[in-house]
């Protein structure tokens, strides 16, 4: 499959230069999340005095108690690409599951189902993580559940629309006739339509899961020291900006490349899943 | 000659519009109770799912587990809860939220009434200015599309969605205030501020501002683009209709419809955006008390803060929606 739309993306994406630095980039910050934190110091403890220059051995200095940047922003970055991973895929796991629910499901589980996606999107944004993480308790698993609780819903949706979409198409009325199962239906002829549509949208909402995680941690209810995210260096950052503008620098420069890659390659991959709707979003 | 044929069918219709208008709001309302509802008992069962108590947090660490089940049975945790449910929503309904778990045990409700003012009036400027400059940029990239004006216009509103308030706020602090020392770099009590209010709340509502603004003039954009390929402007334009009259005379009213439902949504981002401007500009609002409350681990203040800020986004939404039928003759038509 992987394959396939690697072959597709070369056709379809030719001259889409911000698809393939995106990619570029992607590649890049996995590695540097992989290899990052062993090439320098551990993370956790202060190696220098607070506040240095970047120099040969601090790449991008140290912080605020003298611990090395390079090697948190590495570490930040495993933090925030498992977390964006971890919930997205629980999201869409779920999603899919409630989506198709919603259509083939039978009347007293489809329409308690979609009433209840529909009364999810009473929440604004963030506020259910944010009291997700305030009565259970801080830290990575806390803002994973919180995160994905939120994050569901809209795909949920998407994938309602589409199955009931596809329901009536002729394909599947064809399959239906020569006496497939709604579960081979669904498998075998509805859900390969959506993996494109899917994966685009799964690459926005990565981004949009580590931006909502670095903002926990900005505000001190996510992530809790002495584990690293990008969101808390920010926040010490923020502190620290009149005296040492560089401490604020470093964390908002990563997490937003990594925001502008997430989106450019999620736009990319939404122009070749649906080459119709390119340009419009 | 269109145009009064078209007015002329509006009146006629006009009292049959009225009445129907009116089931329609009567179903709006319903559903935004529904939505209430919904919200509080997410925000309760949550509560009951996380490990802990209103019984441990009162006893603290150093009592026996019977001690524990007494104190449970006081405060009538040991009843089902379907029933405490029940309490709770109709406590909330009447705002009585308790009281808080830490430091005096002050009503909740009083906290909320000195801190959702601050919070509202922020939001309501910068969703204000969010609106004005997105559907005024909006519309300007759309009437030059493609153009160089287009351009700089679709480059800017993609930074301002994906740039996070966290990292805007301190930017534009640093160089305003640092940097120029023009802004304050912090909010300061009424008893404190050297100049005027709008001093303070420059930063704070620019910042909040910016990603609705960005989201909306992209919709905004979109929905004009679509507008302007329709036969209706194709037809005024062959009639000569003046440029600036078609514009917006025959386009903005159709067009702004689907910006004006998002900036219902828009509300909601900047109801949690507003959590973040609070703590990094320490502005006494709604957002900046109920992070407090969270890493004091002060429940009740916690579900509190959830239901009203969950109230806020419904409400707007509703408000939203009640005000569309008079910019859409064709809503108020075809809500039966």
């Amino acid at each position: 499959m992987i394959a396939a739309a690697g072959k597709v993306a070369r056709t379809r994406t030719r001259g889409n230069g911000l698809f393939w630095c995106g990619v570029g980039y992607l590649v890049l910050l996995v590695l540097f999340a992989i290899f990052g934190p062993s090439l320098k110091h551990p993370y956790d403890v202060t190696v220098g005095a607070p506040f240095l220059p970047p120099s040969g051995q601090f790449w991008l200095g140290t912080d605020e108690i003298g611990r090395d940047i390079f090697s948190r922003l590495a570490y930040g970055a495993r933090l925030s690409l498992l977390i964006g991973v971890v919930v997205q895929v629980i999201a869409v796991a779920v999603g899919i599951l409630v989506g198709v629910l919603s259509v083939f499901g039978p009347k007293w589980v489809s329409i308690p189902l979609q009433r209840f996606t529909d009364g999810m999107f009473a929440f604004p944004d963030l506020l259910l993580a944010i009291m997700i993480v305030g009565v259970f308790s801080m830290g990575v698993g806390p803002v994973i559940l919180g995160l994905a609780v939120g994050a569901w819903p809209p795909v949920a949706r998407l994938v309602k629309n589409q199955v009931a979409s596809l329901k009536d198409r002729e394909f599947v009325t064809a399959s239906r006739a020569m006496g497939a199962s709604t579960f081979y239906l669904v498998i075998r002829h509805i859900l390969p339509h959506l993996w494109g549509v899917l994966l685009a949208v799964m690459m926005v909402d990565v981004a949009a899961t580590i931006l909502a995680e670095s903002t926990l941690s900005f505000l001190g209810i996510g992530v809790q020291p002495p584990e690293p995210s990008w969101g808390q260096m920010i926040q010490v950052g923020n502190l620290n900006k009149n005296s040492y503008p560089l401490l604020l620098l470093w964390p908002c420069l990563i997490l937003s490349l990594t925001i502008f890659a997430l989106n450019f390659v999620g736009d990319g991959l939404r122009a070749m899943a649906d080459p119709k709707k390119s340009g419009t979003h | 000659m269109a145009d009064s044929s078209t007015s002329s069918v509006r009146t006629s219709s006009g009292d049959r519009a009225t009445k129907l208008t009116g089931r329609a709001i009567l179903l709006r309302l319903l559903y935004s109770l529904f939505s209430l509802i919904f919200i509080s008992f997410i925000t309760f069962m949550a509560d009951e799912i996380a490990p802990g108590d209103a019984a441990t947090i009162r006893a603290g660490d150093k009592v026996t587990a019977e001690q524990v089940q007494r104190i449970r049975r006081e405060m009538g945790l040991d009843r089902p809860w379907p029933v405490r449910y029940v309490e709770f929503m109709g406590n909330a309904a009447r705002l009585d939220f308790g009281v808080s778990a830490v430091g005096i045990q002050e009503p909740i409700n009083k906290r909320l009434a000195a801190t959702i003012p601050v919070t509202m009036r922020i939001a309501v400027l910068a969703i204000l200015l969010a609106s004005i400059v997105g559907i005024t940029l909006g519309t300007i990239a759309a009437i030059r599309e493609n153009r160089a004006a287009d351009r700089a216009i679709l480059s800017l509103s993609t930074l301002g969605v994906t740039i996070p308030n966290y990292v805007l706020l301190p930017v534009l602090v640093y160089l305003f205030a640092v940097q120029w020392d023009q802004l304050p770099a912090t909010w300061q009590p009424d008893g404190r501020r050297v100049a005027g209010d709008i001093y303070y709340l420059i930063i704070p509502v620019v910042v909040l501002s910016l990603r609705p603004m960005a989201t909306l003039t992209r919709l905004m954009r979109a929905s004009m683009v679509e507008t302007l390929g329709q036969e209706y402007v194709r037809l005024a334009v062959a009639k000569g209709v003046p440029r600036i009259q078609l514009y917006f005379k025959h386009c903005l009213r159709n067009a702004i419809i689907p910006v004006l439902t998002a900036i219902g949504t828009s509300f909601g981002y900047l109801l949690t955006g507003s959590f973040v401007v609070e703590n990094a500009y320490t502005i006494p609002g709604i957002g900046r008390e109920t992070i407090t409350a969270i890493t004091q681990r002060d429940t009740p203040m916690i579900l509190a803060a959830t239901l009203v800020t969950g109230a806020m986004f419904v409400a707007v939404n509703l408000i939203v929606d009640l005000l569309l039928p008079l910019i859409d003759p064709r809503i108020r038509e075809s809500q039966v």
